[in-house]
């Protein structure tokens, strides 16, 4: 090879090596990460460890000494219909606010994607529930749609008759409407990420497909959509897998009532934690960390797969 | 080779952390011998202590800590941890951080729940036990015959709370003696139109006294004891009964038309509007009722009774607000400081704390000020009399009132809530050791 360089050559390729090489080392080293790395040590891998541990012993407030059990845990747990129950509803709940966050936030992003003085006032005002603490939106909301709430007082007076519709009362219905209030809190979030992915997209290609004769539709389903394939990864992995750890929003609005159903891993774990069994909250907590897992590889794969188009 | 050893590095740390994880870092020492009890106003400049209370019950030493202050000069520090209160405390305690004393609802399965045995101090040989009324000296606070807390009010009581007016226009001059009458008189004022009972099933937490109620004899008859010791179960005839009855009452349409979404406040304003004729609950409710009206108001309108099967007999809860534990900190100065504070409260300054909190006295020589309602004499009246509900009386505290707003709501049938009840009890039983489990 280097023969048939000339010696410049050379010696420019040793010097884009050597700077490669040392801005390796110099820029990025790697004792930097060791901060970072330290408080996710502490702070995640280490609990989660415990996490492990934990589950299989019978820690709880009622004795000072802690030993260990075995699956004894895992037995009584998956024996008690309860955790089933629990699993089936946080499943439900997480593809609700993943179909529901996804779908208002990629309206939001092409109602709002030119970029108007009004349309980023807009924005804004969409993305504030995000920054908002979840309690604060359950409560607000458990308020508005009270039987006596707001909702119904509007619905009220625009019907003209007296509206006392149970919103959060129903046992088959309510787990939608929770859910609603969860991507309602987070579809800003989700809109922000669709904006960006749709200001990737190339302005030839789309330019091209107008000169085609592509109508608005067929541009969205045919191009746009699929060019979205990385944003949609983003949303609804981390809608689906985030809303299956939920806990805040549906605590406030109906702390897993009506029924129990609305109760999700979460608030089973809460309870539970609360009656003094620390341990098997601790196993609880446990199979939702590995039912997450066993969906998260699969589905990313999936969505990733989705990207090869590009 | 390198990396090998760093591998190596991280896993013996992890596992160091893993080893000293454990032990339980909320477990102290064992020592249960009755302490000496300093007199009330012994000096106590530079002395800290620190009192948990809910946001409930964080007002309420507002006038013991003014006075006992001033008398020692120790300063005391009303710290409120959130709703849900006993989770939060027993979470904190867990991780062992405690306080100087808390407030905490004295039944044996509370106490239980706190590991009263390795975290309180012992309360035996307090000054102020002379003191107190015979029948409400050992009603509760005791867990294998040691006393862990200070009663400092009346524990609640169990019982029917009704319109005084409504019965009157009702044509009703005394109130039931018995259950059948209790009923009886249920199914006649739904006849004449009114809504005999209340409930709030939206909010879930008093859809327990219904069945408690039931319970009273039977808890009379040593209930809970055998229950305790896996003897008798809540899908036996007793308790499933009573949850029974309780289903078939609300399926005959002797509660409100609104019971599955009703809550507290909802409750309280019928009850008080004369919406509901009656209404089965605690004190805590009739401080609802205060907050909606005045005292005048209340003694016209609203009374008081207890109900069992046999008759009129109340079923007490003592809850979070009527009474306070003392925590072994390690410091002997601070322990001693916190049972002087104690003794002040239910010593010298219970006059001043009973009149700031127009509450009903435990103790003879101090008077119950004139301030307090009706209805709550009729509540402390009742309780010499009364028996231990299932918190006071069991060893662990199922949630039994999420599985009976369950049924309310149609996805629990009677018997699905004995069982999950039951597997509940069991499985608490069990993590404390309880024979028999």
């Amino acid at each position: 090879m280097t023969a048939v360089m000339s010696r410049q050559d050379v010696v420019r390729v040793e010097d884009i090596r050597k700077a490669k090489r040392r801005g390796g080392k110099n820029d990025h080293p790697l004792w930097f990460l060791i901060p970072a790395l330290a408080v996710l040590v502490v702070f995640f891998f280490i609990p989660t460890l415990f996490n492990f541990i934990y589950a299989f012993t019978n820690w709880s407030s009622f004795k000072s000494s802690i030993g260990f059990v075995g699956v004894d845990n895992f037995v009584t747990l998956f024996n008690s219909g309860t955790l089933l129950n629990a699993l089936r509803v946080t499943l439900i709940y997480a593809v609700l606010v993943a179909v529901f966050q996804n779908l208002f936030g990629l309206i939001l992003a092409l109602l709002l994607e030119r970029d108007t003085r009004v349309n980023r006032a807009v924005r804004v005002a969409f993305f504030i529930p995000v920054i908002m603490s979840a309690l604060a939106v359950g409560y607000i909301f458990q308020a508005l749609l009270k039987p006596e709430g707001a909702l119904n007082g509007i619905l009220g007076f625009i019907t003209g008759t007296d509206v006392t519709i149970p919103w959060l009362g129903d046992t088959t219905w309510t787990i939608v409407v929770v859910a609603l209030v969860h991507s309602w809190k987070w579809m800003g979030l989700s809109m922000l990420i669709y904006l960006a992915g749709l200001k990737t997209i190339n302005d030839d290609v789309l330019e091209a497909a107008r000169l085609d004769g592509a109508s608005w539709w067929t541009t969205l389903r045919e191009i746009r959509f699929p060019l979205l394939a990385p944003a949609v990864t983003f949303n609804v992995a981390t809608a689906l897998l985030g809303s299956m750890n939920g806990f805040d929003v549906v605590q406030a609005t109906t702390e897993g009532g009506p029924g129990g159903s609305t109760e999700l891993l979460n608030i089973f774990i809460f309870r539970t934690f609360g009656q003094g069994l620390f341990a098997q909250a601790t196993t609880m907590s446990l199979v939702l960390f590995l039912a997450v897992a066993v969906l998260a590889f699969p589905l990313i794969k999936m969505l990733r797969k989705r990207e090869d188009v590009l | 080779m390198k990396k090998a050893l760093k591998v190596a590095a991280v896993l013996a740390t992890a596992a160091s952390f893993v080893l000293t994880g454990c032990s339980d870092p909320g477990s102290g020492s064992q020592n249960n011998s009755p302490a000496a009890w300093p007199a009330a106003d012994t000096d106590l400049k530079g002395t800290k202590l620190t009192v948990w209370a809910a946001q409930n019950s964080n007002k309420v030493p507002d006038s013991v800590v003014a006075g006992f202050e001033k008398l020692t000069g120790a300063e005391i520090n009303v710290v409120t941890i959130p709703d849900p209160y006993e989770q939060g405390v027993q979470t904190k305690v867990a991780t062992g951080d405690k306080p100087d004393l808390a407030f905490w609802q004295p039944t044996g399965s509370q106490l239980t729940a706190l590991n009263a045995t390795t975290n309180l101090q012992s309360l035996e040989g307090a000054p102020w036990l002379d003191s107190t009324k015979p029948a409400l000296k050992d009603i509760t606070g005791i867990l294998d015959k040691t006393r862990y807390a200070a009663l400092i009010s009346t524990p609640a009581v169990e019982g029917v709370y009704y319109n005084k007016e409504v019965f009157e226009k009702a044509g009703i001059k005394s109130v039931p003696a018995d259950w059948d009458s209790f009923i009886k008189l249920g199914r006649d004022l739904k006849g004449q139109g009114v809504t005999p009972f209340y409930e709030m099933g939206g909010d879930r937490w008093a859809t327990q006294w219904w069945v408690q109620v039931q319970l009273a004899d039977a808890a009379k008859d040593g209930l809970w004891d055998r229950v305790n010791t896996n003897k008798e179960k809540f899908t036996d005839p007793t308790i499933q009964g009573a949850i029974n009855t309780y289903n078939d009452l609300i399926k005959e349409g002797l509660f409100n038309e609104d019971i599955k979404t009703a809550t507290f406040e909802d409750q309280g304003a019928a009850l008080l509007s004369g919406k509901a004729a009656m209404a089965v609950q605690v004190n805590s409710f009739f401080s609802q009722l205060q907050a909606q009206s005045d005292t005048e108001t209340l003694n016209k309108k609203i009374g008081f009774f207890p109900i069992a099967p046999s008759g009129n007999v109340g079923t007490f809860i003592p809850d979070q607000s009527n009474a306070l534990v003392a925590f072994k900190t390690g410091d002997a100065k601070r322990e001693a400081a916190s049972r002087q504070l104690l003794s002040y409260w239910l010593g010298q300054g219970y006059g001043d704390f009973v009149t700031a909190q127009s509450t009903v006295s435990l103790q003879d020589a101090v008077k119950t000020p004139g301030t307090v309602p009706n209805a709550l004499l009729a509540v402390s009246d009742s309780l010499g009399t009364s028996v231990g509900s299932m918190q006071a009386e069991a060893i662990a505290n199922p949630d039994l009132y999420i599985f009976l707003a369950d049924m309310i709501q149609g996805t629990k049938t009677p018997e699905e809530v004995a069982k999950a009840t039951q597997d509940q009890f069991a499985e608490l039983a069990k993590a404390q050791g309880a024979a028999g489990f």
